[in-house]
């Protein structure tokens, strides 16, 4: 299974995301889910960025809440709502919304 | 293109939001699809409780003699009736110190079909076996 | 191109989880995707016509025309509506009014399903 999840919030419960298998996750940040790229919480980037490989935080949602692309983690790729569709089409054959 | 497999995951509790009443609405509505839907082509939804989505499912509620609305037990009860399959993580269950037997049947309405509590393990297996997965 | 299937649920004012909605659908449409959007919950009060839109505050009237142009299919659940003072007369044109397997028989259909829930 290729499962594909937005991730909305910043601090949420990621209980079912955390049980779930996939054969490939990514995680999509969008909204406040993008804090997950660039916050550093008492020092610590967000547990949520050592799930996967597959990261991509949301540019518009990004620039909304004055972050920059240098604010963001490495790991992170960032993305326009164009190559979300195509990342959703062309990477992942489920789709989820957390 | 057949029968198409969804699985509904509730993972928020009942009540507060109208989300997690929603999934179980949605899901039963699953029985009159096919009016919409080609000869022979059909949807299966897997209602799944896991997480907080397993609170507010007990038995004995009173929503409707409290704030006139239709209580989750009733539209839980109702999915039984139209027999969809309705998964209960069981870890989550035993996690908030929810008894297996405070989840109600649909046995006084007539249902035949009984929830399965399973082990998470179980959902996993329904979200694979489904071509969509949707949150609530 | 494929189909992609969106479920709205949360409401047009106060949280931004439906622009989000409203944007991802442009952007696929714009890529040659069929869209198709339910809306239910508290995203069915933005279905109504005449909206003014005040800078504080989302606005979905524009946005949903301009889809609507675009081919999108755009559907809301009746019950959720009506149960929010609505009526049909006073809803946006174009705009269409079901019941939830309406959404069950576009996912029959789609590609890829989001289902966005309420907040």
């Amino acid at each position: 299974m290729k499962l594909g999840v937005f991730v909305s919030d910043f601090k949420l419960t990621t209980d079912t995301l955390d049980r779930l298998k996939a054969d490939k996750l990514g995680i999509i940040l969008v909204m406040n889910g993008v804090y997950h790229a660039a916050v550093k919480e008492s020092g610590k980037s967000s547990a949520l960025l050592d799930k996967t490989a597959n990261l991509y935080a949301l540019s518009e949602d990004m620039q909304t809440r004055g972050i920059k692309d240098s604010d963001v983690d490495k790991r992170v790729k960032v993305v326009n709502y164009g190559d979300i569709v195509d990342i959703m089409f062309n990477e992942y054959d489920k789709i989820a919304w957390l | 293109m057949g029968d198409v497999k969804l699985a509904f995951i509730v993972q928020k509790p009942q009540y507060k939001g109208e989300t997690s009443r929603l999934a179980i609405t949605h899901a039963i509505a699953y029985q009159t699809v096919e009016i919409l839907l080609d000869d022979g082509d059909t949807v299966t939804p897997t209602l799944c409780f896991t997480g907080e989505g397993v609170l507010g499912l007990q038995n004995g509620q009173k929503a409707m003699d409290l704030y006139g609305i239709t209580s989750t037990e009733t539209h839980f009860k109702n999915s039984l009736l139209v027999d969809l399959d309705v998964l209960i993580c069981k870890e989550d269950l035993a996690r908030y110190g929810i008894p297996e037997n405070a989840i109600p049947d649909a046995e006084d309405m007539g249902a035949d079909k009984k929830v399965k509590i399973v082990p998470f393990s179980e959902i996993q297996k329904a979200v694979e076996e489904s071509k969509h997965v949707l949150f609530f | 191109m494929g189909i992609l299937t969106i479920g709205c649920f949360p409401g047009l004012i106060g949280n931004m989880s439906y622009d989000f909605a409203l944007k991802l659908a442009e952007a696929a449409v714009n890529k040659g995707h069929k869209v198709n959007i339910w809306f239910s919950g508290n995203a069915t009060g933005s279905i109504k016509a005449h909206q003014k839109h005040l800078k504080d505050y989302s606005t979905g009237e524009k946005y949903l025309k301009a889809l609507l142009e675009k081919g999108v299919e755009i559907c809301t659940c009746e019950a959720c509506t009506v149960a929010r003072g609505i009526q049909k007369t006073e809803g946006i044109e174009k705009i269409q009014w079901n019941a939830m397997h309406w959404y069950l028989a576009k996912i029959h259909a789609s590609d890829r399903v989001l289902q966005i829930g309420g907040e």
